[in-house]
C-alpha cells in the first residue's frame, strides 16, 4: 500500500520532459543493443583471415601448434606440402621417397583412415593416434599418462641413438622388441609395419615442447627420413555418417563458449537469488512448557523402575476414593479398605472376593507389566458397575 | 550491492555474438562488457540513506486483532528513486506485506502502511529497514538496512470478555433484588418497596407496613466499596501450557474478567504479579480497569524460577492495610504450594478473605482412563498419584480457609466470576 503524498511536477513541465522521458525509460534497452551490437561487430571484425587453431597444425604458430617444426623441415630442404582435405591427400604426389605426417588423428573417419594407409608413401607417420586408430594395426589402444622423467631412445632403431625426449603427457603402446622410447615398459614411438609408425609422444612437434632436450632432433629424424614431407590434417567434415568417428567433431563450434556463458549466467543467477532482502530477524522464544509433560515423565520413570507395587497402589487408592465419593461414604472409607471393601459389595451386590481383590490386593501385587494392565482395567470396570448399580 | 534478473538474462544474451564468432575470447569479452555496465549501474543508483524515514506512533492492540504501522518517507534530492523497502519486524508482530516499492522524485513524500497481526503477547519490535535502491538500467541496486524504531504492544486478549453481559446482569439482578436471600453481615440497608408476589416473606418490614395501606419489603443492595486484590503469579508453573495456551495467560483472562466484574460492582481492584519479585503493581481507580490492567499485564512473561511468596505477601501489605478479597491466581502443584505458598497463608487467611484460582488441566483427568498399553497403565498410575496430591493439598489449603477455583483453561474466568458474585451475594467480602 503506497501513497504518494505530492507530486511536484505540474502539467506543463511534463509535457516538456515527454521525449527526455521516452530515452529515459527505454534506455536501459538502448543501452544493452547498442552493446549487442557492438560487441557483435567486434566479434565479425576480429574473424579475419581462416586461422589454423588447430593442436599441431603445420600453420599454427601458438604455444600448441607446429608451425616451427614445418617450417624448420622446409629450411632443411625438405619439400612440405600441407593437405586438409581427402580430396587434396588424394591430388598430392606421394612417392616411395615420401614421409605422411598424421596430425589431428582424431578426425579420421574409417574412409579417410584407407585413404592414408593406400598410399604408396615410404612412411606414415599418425600423431597421437585416438580410440579406434590404434587397433587398425593390430596395436592396443594405448594409454595415455603422465610422463616424470626425459626418456632415452633404448632402441635398435639407428636414427634415434642417444636421443631423449621429454614431454609431459604421452601416449603408450605395449611394444615387441621394435618400439622406441619405452615409458614403463611400453613405448611411445612403435613402428607397426608397412612403414607406419606411431607417434605417442606427440607433443615433440609442438612449438612450445620442440626445444626441450632432445625433441628436435626427434622429430626432424622421424619426419625428414624422406625428401618430401606431405602434412595432412584431416578434416572432420570429409566423413560421412557411416564413418567410425567421436562426437567431438559434430558438434557446433560455439558450444563450448556457450556452455562458459551458460555456466556464467548461472553463477550471475545464484547471486541475483542469493541477495537477501535485509538480514533475518530473531524472535525472542518464550519458555514452552506442556503442564502435563511432568506427569507424563513420572510414569515413564515408574515403568523404567518397573515400580508395579507402587502403580498397582496408586491405581487402587484412587479406585477407592472414586468408588467412596460416588457411594457417599465420605472420609471414613479412605483410611479403612476392607471396610469400604465390604460396603461397595453390599451396596452393588457384587461378589466380595473379587471387590475385597481388586481395591484391598492380596499378597505381594502384580509381578509383570501384563497383571498389572489387568489390575488397572479391572478397577475402571469396578468403578462403572458402582455406577451402574 | 545486489543483481536483479537482468544481469543473468544479458549474459545468455551473449549467445548471439558468440555464435557468430565461437570463441572463449568473444564470450569473456562479452562477460566483461555486462560486468562493466552493471558496475556502472550500481555507481548510479541512488543511496538508500538519502530516503527519510519516519515511524508513526507506537500502537495497542489486543492479540489476535489486527493492526498497522506506517513509515513516512521523505526524499529531499537526487536521482530518480526507484526500487524496494522492507520494514522488518519479529516473526510474532505478524507483519506479512511489509515489502513496498518505491518509485520517487525529488521532492516526493510517500508513505508505506504495514499491517500487523501480532500472535504473541507483549511489546514486538521492528527490527529494521532495509532499502534496495536499484540503479538507472535496472542491473544493480544498492541496499542498506538501518534501524527505525518501532514497537506495537500486543495485550491480552480477553476473550472471557463474553460472559461479562451476563454476570453484570447477575450483578444488577443482586442489586435490585428485595433481598439478598441470606441477610448476612454486610449486606445493606437500601430502600422500601411495596410487596410483590415472589418476594421472600421474611423480608416484610411489617413496621413499615402497618404505617402503609400495602405491604412493604425492604430492600437491600450489595456491599459495596470493598477491595479485590488479584495477585498473579508468574513464576515456572505459571509457563506451563495446557492445550498449547500458558496458564499465565489463562490466568490473565480470568483476572481481567473478575477485575471488569469487581469495578462495576463498585470495589475497587488492586493488581500485583511476580514470581522472585514483584514484577507489576497496580491500584485501578474509576470504572475503566481493563485497559490499564491489560497494559500492565502485556508484558508479563513466565520466568524460569520457583515464586518467593512472602516477597508477594510483603507486596500486598503495601496496597493497604483494609480488608479484601486476594485471588491469587497461581496453578494448583502441590509441591510449590506446599514449599512456597502454606507457609504465609495463614498470616493472609487472618486479615483477607483468600481465593486460588487454578487452571486445570484436562489432559490429566484423560490420562487417568486411558488404560490401553502398559506406557498408559504406568502413565494412569502417575496421574492418579498427582490428583491425590493435589486433592490432599486442596484439602489442606480449604482447611485454612481458602477458597479453590480448580477449573479448565475455558471455565476458569467465569467460575471465579460466579465465586465473586456468591461471596458478594452472601456477604462476604
Amino acid at each position: 500500500m503506497t501513497t504518494t503524498l505530492d507530486q511536484t511536477p505540474a502539467a506543463p513541465t511534463a509535457s516538456v520532459l515527454a521525449p527526455v522521458g521516452w530515452f529515459r525509460r527505454h534506455r536501459a534497452v538502448l543501452l544493452i543493443g547498442t552493446a549487442l551490437v557492438a560487441a557483435t561487430a567486434a566479434a565479425l571484425v576480429g574473424r579475419g583471415a581462416p586461422e589454423y587453431s588447430g593442436a599441431l597444425d603445420p600453420s599454427n604458430s601458438h604455444a600448441g601448434g607446429a608451425r616451427a617444426v614445418a617450417r624448420v623441415l622446409g629450411h632443411q630442404g625438405i619439400e612440405v606440402d600441407v593437405v586438409r582435405s581427402a580430396a587434396a591427400l588424394g591430388r598430392a604426389r606421394i612417392d616411395r621417397d615420401t614421409t605422411v605426417v598424421v596430425t589431428s588423428t582424431w578426425a579420421l573417419g574409417t574412409r579417410t583412415a584407407d585413404r592414408v594407409a593406400s598410399t604408396d608413401a615410404g612412411e606414415v607417420v599418425l600423431v597421437d593416434p585416438e580410440i579406434g586408430v590404434p587397433t587398425l594395426f593390430g596395436q592396443d589402444e594405448g594409454a595415455r599418462a603422465r610422463v616424470a622423467s626425459p626418456v632415452s631412445a633404448r632402441c635398435s632403431d639407428p636414427r634415434f641413438d642417444g636421443l631423449t625426449l621429454r614431454v609431459d603427457q604421452a601416449t603408450s603402446y605395449s611394444t615387441g622388441s621394435s618400439g622406441c622410447f619405452p615409458v614403463g615398459g611400453r613405448a611411445t614411438v612403435q613402428p607397426v609395419g608397412n612403414g607406419f609408425v606411431l607417434l605417442g609422444a606427440g607433443d615433440i612437434l609442438a612449438n612450445d615442447q620442440i626445444l626441450r632436450s632432445d625433441n628436435a632432433a626427434v622429430a626432424l629424424r622421424l619426419l625428414g627420413q624422406h625428401d618430401r614431407l606431405v602434412w595432412y590434417v584431416p578434416d572432420p567434415d570429409d566423413n560421412t555418417v557411416g564413418d567410425g568417428l567421436g562426437i567431438g567433431p559434430l558438434l557446433p563450434r560455439w558450444l563450448h563458449p556457450g556452455l562458459w556463458l551458460a555456466g556464467v549466467a548461472v553463477l550471475a543467477l545464484v547471486l541475483w537469488r542469493g541477495r537477501r532482502l535485509g538480514p533475518l530477524v530473531r524472535e525472542p522464544l518464550p519458555v514452552v512448557v506442556t503442564a502435563i509433560e511432568a506427569t507424563r515423565s513420572r510414569g515413564r520413570l515408574y515403568r523404567k523402575a518397573n515400580d508395579r507395587a507402587h502403580a498397582a497402589e496408586s491405581l487402587r487408592r484412587a479406585a477407592r476414593s472414586r468408588i467412596a465419593h460416588q457411594l457417599r461414604l465420605g472420609r471414613r472409607a479412605d483410611a479403612d479398605p476392607e471396610t469400604l471393601a465390604r460396603d461397595v459389595a453390599d451396596a452393588g451386590g457384587l461378589d466380595l472376593d473379587r471387590v475385597h481383590r481388586l481395591l484391598v490386593g492380596q499378597g505381594p501385587g502384580p509381578q509383570t507389566d501384563k497383571e498389572l494392565t489387568h489390575l488397572a482395567n479391572d478397577l475402571a470396570e469396578l468403578i462403572r458397575e458402582v455406577r451402574r448399580s | 550491492m545486489a543483481l536483479t534478473g537482468r544481469v543473468p538474462l544479458l549474459l545468455l544474451l551473449g549467445i548471439v555474438p558468440v555464435v557468430l564468432s565461437p570463441s572463449l575470447a568473444t564470450m569473456w569479452l562479452w562477460v566483461l562488457v555486462v560486468i562493466v555496465t552493471t558496475g556502472l549501474d550500481w555507481w548510479l543508483a541512488p543511496r538508500p540513506g538519502a530516503l527519510e524515514l519516519v515511524r508513526s506512533a507506537g500502537v495497542k492492540v489486543r492479540l489476535g486483532e489486527p493492526a498497522a504501522t506506517t513509515l513516512s518517507a521523505s526524499y529531499p534530492t537526487g536521482r530518480r528513486f526507484r526500487g524496494i523497502l522492507r520494514d522488518a519486524w519479529q516473526p510474532t508482530a505478524g507483519a506479512r506485506d511489509n515489502r513496498h516499492r518505491i518509485a520517487m522524485v525529488a521532492g516526493d513524500r510517500a508513505r508505506f502502511s504495514t499491517p500487523l497481526e501480532p500472535v504473541r503477547r507483549g511489546d514486538l519490535m521492528a527490527v529494521g529497514v532495509t532499502v534496495r535502491s536499484v540503479g538507472p538500467l535496472g542491473l544493480a541496486a544498492r541496499q542498506r538496512t538501518r534501524e527505525v524504531t518501532g514497537s506495537i504492544r500486543a495485550l491480552p486478549p480477553f476473550g472471557s470478555r463474553k460472559h461479562l453481559p451476563s454476570r453484570l446482569a447477575r450483578l444488577r439482578e443482586l442489586d435490585g433484588r428485595s433481598a439478598v436471600r441470606v441477610r448476612g453481615q454486610g449486606t445493606e440497608f437500601d430502600s422500601l418497596r411495596e410487596y410483590v408476589r415472589g418476594d421472600d416473606v421474611r423480608s416484610i418490614d411489617w413496621r413499615a407496613s402497618a404505617r402503609n395501606r400495602s405491604v412493604v419489603v425492604r430492600t437491600w443492595q450489595p456491599e459495596r466499596d470493598r477491595r479485590v486484590v488479584l495477585v498473579l503469579d508468574t513464576s515456572r508453573t505459571s509457563a506451563g501450557r495446557v492445550a498449547d495456551v500458558p496458564r499465565l495467560d489463562s490466568a490473565m483472562d480470568a483476572a481481567l474478567l473478575l477485575a471488569a466484574l469487581a469495578s462495576r460492582a463498585g470495589d475497587r481492584v488492586d493488581f500485583l504479579a511476580g514470581d522472585r519479585r514483584v514484577r507489576s503493581r497496580l491500584r485501578l481507580t474509576g470504572t475503566d480497569v481493563v485497559g490499564p490492567l491489560q497494559d500492565a499485564m502485556s508484558g508479563l512473561t513466565p520466568i524460569i524460577a520457583e515464586a518467593d511468596w512472602s516477597v508477594l505477601a510483603g507486596a500486598l501489605a503495601g496496597l493497604g492495610r483494609q480488608r479484601a478479597l486476594v485471588v491469587l491466581l497461581t496453578p494448583l502443584e502441590p509441591s510449590a504450594i506446599e514449599e512456597g505458598l502454606l507457609p504465609v497463608l495463614p498470616t493472609l487467611v487472618r486479615h483477607h478473605r483468600v481465593v486460588l484460582a487454578s487452571v486445570k488441566d484436562p489432559a490429566l483427568e484423560e490420562m487417568t482412563s486411558a488404560r490401553e498399553t502398559v506406557d498408559e497403565v504406568y502413565g494412569a498410575a502417575a496421574a492418579e498419584q498427582v490428583l491425590a496430591q493435589r486433592r490432599r493439598t486442596a484439602g489442606v489449603l480449604r482447611a485454612l480457609g481458602v477458597d479453590i477455583v480448580d477449573a479448565d483453561a475455558e471455565r476458569l474466568p467465569p467460575a471465579l466470576a460466579d465465586h465473586y458474585l456468591s461471596l458478594k451475594a452472601r456477604g462476604l467480602l
